[in-house]
């Protein structure tokens, strides 16, 4: 037996889990976790837990698990952040080796997207979507319910592999052929691509459901031109989350085969093909981009009308142009490749069409900024992110705009000048969007207010130690620093500069803990939201009080505005709509589930066997993930009546009741 | 903006003869006892997958040859998929069906072909 135990200690805990950094935060996980079980065992939690959260479908708290995650993931994606400019402060610094370096920049890029940014746009479609059209719930309760448990348990699969086998360490676009077997044996990459290829299931799911609500669950009388901005931004993004995400899965699962079975789609050797792999991953890749920041391109149309007192200006222009950038985003994903040298025809052809995107962009810019032209503006942090937004994304397109000149790129091409842009889009874009977003829709979702003053502190530090933080590093790549370097030597003039730079992720970094304090200082002393709709908004989740009932509405709306709410608070109507106790029906709700939870829990098992090539554990999860599929299958006890006399108690009990 | 002021129910609205897309969004099901076509056809698109995998994996046929029988395997997942499983004869509205179908090919297609194209550089190269 023991040659058992050392194999097993030798594939678990190699000594690349064993920095003694990584060794403290195993010791900081292990009293986390005693703290929290500990917790939840003494305050009788554990049943609350599974029947409030872990079995709910309840778009609303999914919603919140949502959140939270994301939170958590850009806690863990900021300290590899700090790790990666603390080392790269100064010439010749070796505090992490160069193979801890790669795993850390790989972490980086792979949790802000996929584990960060992802989720929290979820969080922000789940909160506010069947709100926003009238709806009781998403289309798919359950199916909604399973997409987070997979991305949750996909999480975490990603997430253990610092502390048990190693991590991945090819980058967050997992390029061959550094992923290969030959070049990269150990777990770290298998790691990878289960892992988003389990919470790429989920997500691929959460566009279909987005898709299906959005068009099918609206509330009579919502026509499409008649649906809030961030609905049209919800209904685009799934329908690219649906497009864009096979190719991914198909290039994952490929990789994931030359690795596991000796196949060789993009070995080097055997006929293998690495650049078809770059082909799949950025067919997935550009749409991807905007994946993440349409839903935001939503949330600051909802944002800049509500703050500015005015309907948003060129509506229909901007569903034009959303619908514009969808199609142009599926034509120009060879702009992360010029370099390949498929030739002058091909290269030609994705420079122009990547510049073409810019042109429905700016149309949204200048709406944006039409909307508030002469608008009585409140200058909330929400608003403030949106000001923000603007100058940073349109600096940040414009420097694409440069990378997509072929010539240019050939010299900028991953270098820091590069990172610089797409940093300068995804945190002035997407970053900013979700921080407004969350601002703006948390009373709805929490139902007090998020402190302002404490707000626009992490702001100005956000905003400031961007700035600070990215500016220099376009100056880096003119003057020659790749991207992926794990140190460099004094002289190349990178110094001053790099310097300048960390200490913008310093500030950042400040800003991350402001926005915690004032998190949880809200939670506990923030302004209560009594009246459901403290920023006078526009559209009908404004309607609800907060936080919303589980039924969301106790007689579905009648939509004949495109602002409905506002419409009705301008015509007075908003009394004429309070509740009669006989227009209350006994509702139809979808019933609390486990299989969510167990389904993600086998993948992850599936996971972890594979992983590390154990076959039984792997079988085991497999039968696990069957099991669920077939119960949920033939469960036809999946909703339940919330009767009518408990709805008007509910509604009395909130003043909404007539009579 | 319409100026209407008085609220039309929902039944008047799903009626509404101007109103195509809520007259499609109004929810209609039916269901059948027991599903004999589904099956069938996931036995079907089973045999279509391991058909092909067996055509590559014991290199039956020359390159050429290979690479259009198992296109016109792919043709035939497609269209069984579509039938079978995504109920694209169950209408509900031609134009909402019709126009993501469009869709999916223009950019099945486009993918597909512009990917071709792109990766054409190698045989130019190697
Ligand atoms: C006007 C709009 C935009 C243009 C013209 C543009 C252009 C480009 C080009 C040409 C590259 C490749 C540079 C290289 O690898 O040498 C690039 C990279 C990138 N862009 Fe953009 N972009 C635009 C908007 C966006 C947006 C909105 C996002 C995300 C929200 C984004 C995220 C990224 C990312 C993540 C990368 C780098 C990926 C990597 O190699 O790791 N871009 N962009
Ligand atoms: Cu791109």
């Amino acid at each position: 037996m023991p040659s058992f135990v050392t194999y097993l200690i030798h594939t678990l805990f190699p000594p690349t889990v064993r920095y003694p950094d990584i060794l403290l935060i195993d010791a900081g996980l292990i009293v986390g976790a005693i703290g929290l079980v500990g917790f939840l065992t003494k305050t009788h939690r554990w049943g609350w837990l599974w029947r409030e959260w872990l079995t709910t479908v309840d778009h609303k708290k999914i919603a919140v698990m949502y959140l939270i995650s994301a939170i958590v993931m850009l806690f863990r994606g900021g300290i590899d952040a700090e790790m990666l400019r603390a080392q790269l402060a100064m010439p010749s610094v070796h505090f992490m080796p160069a193979i801890q370096y790669d795993e850390v920049f790989t972490t980086h890029g792979t949790i802000m997207i996929f584990f960060m940014a992802m989720p929290f746009i979820f969080a922000l479609f789940n909160a506010v979507i069947p709100l926003m059209i009238g709806a009781r719930d998403v289309a798919f309760p359950r199916v909604n319910a399973m997409s987070f448990w997979l991305f949750a348990f996909g999480a975490i699969l990603f997430n253990i592999s610092f502390i048990i086998g190693g991590s991945p360490d090819a980058g967050w676009t997992a390029y061959p052929p550094y992923t290969g077997l030959a070049f990269n044996p150990g777990p770290g990459e298998n790691y990878y691509f289960l892992a988003l290829i389990i919470a790429g299931m989920g997500t691929t799911m959460t566009g279909i459901n987005f898709l299906v609500t959005t068009i099918r669950m609206r509330a009579p009388g919502m026509t499409l031109m008649k649906m809030p901005m961030f609905v049209w931004a919800t209904m685009v993004t799934s329908a690219l989350i649906l497009f864009a995400f096979p190719p991914l899965t198909v290039a994952l699962a490929m990789s994931l085969f030359d690795r596991l079975f000796g196949s060789s789609f993009f070995t080097l050797t055997r006929g293998g093909m690495p650049m078809m792999y770059v082909n799949l991953f950025w067919l997935f890749g550009h749409p991807e981009v905007y994946i993440l920041v349409i839903p935001l391109f939503g949330v600051f149309s909802e944002v800049v009308a509500t703050f500015s007192r005015k309907a948003l200006f060129g509506y229909p222009l901007m569903v034009v142009s959303i619908l514009a950038i969808m199609f142009l985003s599926y034509g120009t994903w060879v702009h992360h490749f010029f370099t390949m040298g498929a030739g002058p025809g091909v290269n030609a052809f994705f420079g122009l069409s990547t510049m073409l995107i810019a042109i429905p962009t700016g149309v949204k810019i200048f709406n944006w900024i039409f909307t508030m032209w002469g608008g009585r503006i409140k200058m909330t942090v929400a608003m403030l992110y949106q000001m923000a937004f603007i100058p940073t994304f349109v600096i940040g397109g414009a420097s694409g705009v440069m990378l997509a000149v072929v010539p240019a790129d050939y010299q900028l091409h991953n270098t820091y000048f590069l990172i610089a842009h797409f940093h300068n889009v995804i945190i002035g874009g997407t970053l900013f969007g979700l921080l407004s977003g969350m601002y703006y829709w948390w009373p709805k979702m929490f139902g007090m207010k998020l402190n302002e003053r404490q707000g626009k502190v992490a702001f100005w530090l956000f905003f400031i130690g961007f700035w600070i933080t990215f500016t220099p590093q376009y100056l880096l790549g003119l003057k020659g620093m790749t991207r992926r370097l794990y140190t460099y030597p004094a002289g190349l003039g990178w110094h001053e500069l790099n310097v300048i730079s960390t200490v913008g992720a310093w500030i950042m970094g400040a800003g991350f803990v402001v926005l915690v304090y004032n998190v949880v200082w809200s939670l506990l002393y923030g302004e209560r939201d009594v009246t459901g709709d403290p920023w006078d908004g526009r559209t009908l989740e404004w309607s609800l009080p907060s936080p919303v009932p589980e039924y969301n509405f106790a007689r579905i709306p009648v939509v004949h505005e495109r602002d409905e709410w506002w419409a009705m608070k301008q015509k007075g109507q908003t009394m004429a709509h309070a509740l009669r106790p006989e227009d209350v029906h006994d509702i139809e709700l979808p019933k609390n589930t486990p299989v969510p939870f167990l389904l993600g829990a086998s993948f992850f098992v599936v996971g972890f066997g594979m992983t590390f090539k154990w076959w039984p554990i792997a079988i085991v999860g497999m039968l696990g993930v069957i099991a669920c599929l077939l119960y949920s299958g033939f469960d036809y006890d999946d909703h339940h009546h919330l009767e009518a006399d408990v709805v008007r108690q509910t509604e009395a009990s909130l003043g909404r009741l007539q009579g | 903006m319409s100026e209407a002021t008085k609220p039309i129910t929902a039944e008047e609205a799903y009626n509404n003869e101007n109103d195509k897309v809520l007259r499609f969004l109004k929810p209609r099901f039916h269901e059948e006892a027991f599903p004999t076509i589904q099956i069938l056809g996931y036995i079907g698109s089973l045999i279509l997958t391991f058909g092909a995998y067996f055509l590559v994996m014991n290199h039956v046929l020359p390159p050429v040859a290979l690479l259009s029988v198992i296109l016109v395997l792919a043709v035939f997942q497609a269209a069984l998929q579509l039938g079978v499983f995504m109920h694209i004869r169950e209408g509900r509205g031609l134009a909402w069906q019709l126009i993501p179908l469009y869709f999916v090919f223009f950019v099945a297609l486009g993918m597909v072909g512009m990917s071709i194209w792109i990766m054409l550089f190698k045989s130019g190269v190697s």
